[in-house]
């Protein structure tokens, strides 16, 4: 690398969990040309019990997520994890991968709602041993 | 390690864990002291029996699911063995079998809340009694669905720790109260008859260890721990629940166990009281509470895999499995789930719930085993258990037959709603599954297969109950916008007349230099008209009233793609365009496609477009598979459009040209059209009829004909010369395997 600087923008973690999420989040990311992006969909496991979906269905929600991103980053690299804690698993995917940094748009939710699935957006942000940017554009569903 | 093997995550103890957690529930908790009253001192034959039962199908459960570690358990062995008839059974039997297990689970959580708090029997609201016991089970029904909704995984930790605390705390019961046991104490026997009807009770008890099977893709070597966990977790809670029940009948006095029911008292908590004192009936309390609550957790998520795979098989709609975007859970499935569990509390006394839970599983397990033989015996290419059942096949027999006797034991009324629910199961394939499932079992592939050595009734009811896919598809794949209106205009009419629905694809070809990803990025600039093509085909199909899915293919050879898609979409009838400009360049080299093409998907509809007016149709015939197509067509556009239909046929004899098409009019329902009978070269007879004709439907009366055609390596001089629009009519064909040999050989 020449410059001194590191660029933010050079691999980008993005982490996707539904068709719908890929898509919005694939557009919000669009307007930043990043270099280099790998998108992770990460299986919730119960390790030690029956996971909350199907492993099949879990697989299949992953592949259509990754295939809608494809259609705006086509050279999009992808991870698919297993882990019990899905905030876990897309930093452990950004260390694996090398990320620059870890790209995500938070959702909008109910306070109930963002308790009851463990606040998340909170947790990533505060977990990850790497920058984490915020991508515009969640709220406004 | 592959992903297959991350997925994987279930040790043998936790797979254990998953059976014996589900089955020590309400069961043990609830019903020893009505299997006393009912069974006498044969009450602990009673869970014997439902044990033995259990063990026979968990034999048959191991050897399925290691062949099949796919989601959706007895449901899903059952619809791969017998089909979607009886998979509609199995599906809803299961479902609702454990909606009213865990409908039973929750009142016997109620019962237990209402012993600890000491409530009365129930209030007064509007002159109406409400049960404390009902109210308790609402809530907590209301709490579990709730849980599983958001999906709190923290439960499932939880359950570990409380199926070790239930083992503790019934091991320390049995132990002690085998110290204390006597033979004296124990109550007579009443008989054999009523020792099956309290089988038929408290069988209930005995059905978790199916669910270890629907995980069976998330368990580690699944070859070993599979069968393990099934068979051991029944044969330890048939070992417990038979101490349990030895010591219930032996330690206490007879008539102790009659007199604590009619006081309302929970049986094995006043049976540890008395043995244990007030700790042991505290310790016992606390376990039916736990036991009860684990059971129904496990159930509602179990009856989610369910549903899963029974929208896998379209048997329900997959909109039922939609996964929440918050919680990551089949949201719906658990809602819709939940609703039949408050709903079953509310309805029916909790021995009913039993009995009902107890029935539908029976008929699942019944059926169950009769699955594995029929998977043994069809031949099944891709069977391939690493487990075998011992004894086979006496033991599948054996527990098939046991699984269906011990119904008969049951009380009527439960039988009838039972029985109301098959019917219900067999309406519901008969007039929803049937038309969008396209699964079809081991046993009607295998009856179909061999025709002439099967019975004929065999045949004809494999035959009859045969799954009809979805609604008839008419595939119209779009490459040229000149001629698209017609080609949808004729697809459309077809599709409706037949009630079926239009699939338009787009096919978009790009050279080989391209790349398929750039132009499926780049469409706008490759097709400028790519969504006025799609956006006028809809226009036009809707103008008929019929429904139209849009698709868009890009390829770089377009003909094979048309093939692709046919499959693909399951279509019945492809109408496609034919010329030049319609499919690719004329003459192209595309080596692959004699080999496709000798296999044609669906039938098909190939239209020299020169004006789509069916107003006068000409059919040339000379019989075949081909022209009946060309018949059927014809009447179809006769309905729709009125059209003016006249059979051809060239023959050196008048006479018998006519005869033969009369008969063959009768046959092809076309007794309406004009005959016609010509003599001399047929070429020019039916150029001579053409002209007086707006249509003519060809049947191609060589194999393999409409793919040269296409490719526009053959041309026929009739339909260059005639004038008018040109139908080239195809039969579907799938040439079997001993065909393809036999042309390779060249014989």
């Amino acid at each position: 690398m020449t410059s001194a600087t590191q660029p933010l923008l050079r691999h980008l973690l993005v982490p996707v969990a539904t068709e719908t999420d890929a898509r919005e989040t694939a557009r919000a990311l669009s307007p930043y040309n990043p270099e280099r992006v790998t998108i992770v969909h990460v299986v919730e496991k119960g390790e030690g019990i029956p996971d909350k979906t199907p492993v099949e269905q879990s697989e299949a929600v992953a592949e259509a997520a990754f295939t809608v991103f494809r259609e705006t980053f086509p050279d999009a690299a992808e991870e698919l994890v297993y882990e019990r804690d899905v905030v876990e698993g897309v930093v452990d995917a950004a260390n694996a991968v090398e990320a620059s940094a870890i790209a995500f748009q938070p959702r909008e939710g109910s306070r109930l709602r963002q308790f009851l699935s463990g606040d998340r957006t909170l947790r990533l942000v505060t977990e990850a041993d790497r920058p984490v940017i915020s991508l515009p554009g969640g709220g406004d569903r | 390690m592959s992903d297959e093997e991350l997925a994987k995550d279930l040790g043998p103890l936790a797979a254990l864990t998953i059976g014996v957690g589900t089955m020590i529930g309400a069961g043990i908790f609830v019903l020893p002291g009505d299997a006393i009253e009912g069974a006498g001192s044969f009450a602990v034959l009673s869970f014997l029996v439902g044990g033995a039962i259990a063990l026979l199908t968990a034999l048959s459960a191991s050897e399925l699911g290691t062949a099949m570690p796919r989601s959706g358990g007895a449901y899903f062995y059952v619809n791969e063995a017998f089909g979607p008839l009886l998979g509609s059974v199995a599906g809803w039997a299961n479902w609702m079998g454990l909606a009213f297990a865990s409908a039973f689970y929750m009142v016997g959580f109620g019962r237990y809340v209402v012993n600890i708090a000491g409530l009365p029997g129930g209030f007064l609201v509007f002159g109406v009694v409400v049960p404390w016991t009902k109210l308790i089970g609402l809530l907590g029904a209301a709490l579990f669905i709730f849980i599983n909704y958001v999906g709190a995984k923290e439960t499932g930790r939880l359950q570990n720790i409380i199926v070790v605390i239930l083992v503790i705390i019934l091991t320390v019961f049995t132990a002690y109260g085998a110290t204390r046991a006597s033979v004296a104490n124990l109550p007579p026997p009443k008989g054999f008859g009523p020792m099956l009807t309290t089988t038929g009770l408290i069988f209930v008890s005995y059905m978790g260890f199916v669910q270890i099977t629907s995980v069976a893709e998330e368990i580690k070597e699944p070859g070993k721990n599979l069968p393990r966990a099934v068979i051991g977790s029944v044969l330890i809670v048939t070992v417990i629940y038979a101490l349990v029940l030895i010591v219930m009948s032996a330690a206490v006095e007879p008539g102790y166990i009659q007199q604590v029911s009619d006081d309302g008292r929970i049986a094995v908590v006043a049976v540890a009281g008395v043995l244990l004192g007030p700790v042991g009936a505290g310790a016992m309390l606390i376990g039916g509470l736990l036991a009860t609550a684990s059971s129904a957790n496990a159930s509602i998520l179990a009856s989610s895999r369910i549903n899963f795979a029974m929208g896998r098989d379209r048997l329900v709609s997959p909109e039922l499995n939609r996964i929440h975007p918050n919680f990551g859970t089949p949201y719906r499935s658990i809602a819709l789930t939940g609703v039949f569990i408050l709903l079953f509390i509310v309805l029916a006394p909790i021995q009913i719930l039993a009995l009902l839970g107890s029935i539908l599983h029976l008929i699942i397990y019944g059926l169950l085993n009769v699955a594995l033989i029929v998977m043994r015996e069809a031949d099944v290419s891709e069977y391939e258990p690493s487990f075998h059942v011992p004894f086979y096949p006496y033991t599948p027999i054996l527990g098939s037959l046991l699984s269906f006797a011990l119904i008969v034991f049951i009380e009527p009324v439960v039988i009838v709603v039972g029985a109301a629910f098959v019917a219900f199961a067999l309406a519901w394939y008969l007039f929803y599954g049937r038309s969008r499932t396209t699964k079809e079992g081991a046993l009607s592939q295998y009856i179909l297969s061999q025709p002439e050595e099967m019975p004929d009734a065999a045949v004809d009811a494999a035959e009859s109950v045969k799954p009809s896919g979805d609604d008839y598809r008419v595939m119209v794949p779009l490459a040229n916008p000149a001629n698209q209106r017609d080609l949808i205009t004729l697809g459309s009419a077809i599709a409706k007349q037949r009630g079926g629905t239009v699939h338009a694809v787009h096919i978009i070809t790009v050279p080989d230099q391209t790349s398929l990803s750039y132009a499926a990025d780049h469409l706008s600039e490759l097709e400028e008209d790519h969504h006025s093509v799609l956006d006028a085909a809809r226009e036009d199909a809707e103008t008929f009233g019929v429904d139209i899915e849009t698709h868009t293919v890009i390829s770089h050879r377009s003909f094979k793609e048309v093939f692709d898609a046919a499959r693909e979409h399951e279509a019945d009838l492809t109408v496609m365009g034919w010329g030049p400009s319609s499919h690719g360049s004329p003459g192209r080299v595309e080596s692959a496609i004699d080999e496709v093409a000798s296999d044609l998907p669906c039938d098909f509809l190939v239209l020299k477009d020169r004006g789509f007016t069916p107003d006068r149709i000409l059919v040339p015939t000379a019989g075949g598979p081909d022209s009946e197509l060309s018949a059927e067509v014809a009447n179809l556009l006769h309905a729709e459009f009125g059209s003016e239909v006249t059979l051809l046929n060239v023959a050196d004899d008048v006479e018998a040209g006519e005869a033969f098409l009369e008969e063959w009019a009768a046959e092809n329902d076309l007794e309406d059209a004009t005959l016609r009978v010509e003599t001399g070269d047929v070429e020019s007879a039916i150029e001579a009829a053409a002209s007086e004709s707006t249509m003519v439907i060809l049947g191609a009366t060589e194999r393999g004909l409409l793919s040269r055609l296409v490719r526009g390596s053959l041309v026929i001089d009739v339909a260059e010369d005639i004038g008018c629009s040109v139908l080239l009519a195809e039969r579907a064909r799938h040439r079997g395997v001993k065909e393809r040999v036999r042309k390779l050989l060249g014989l």
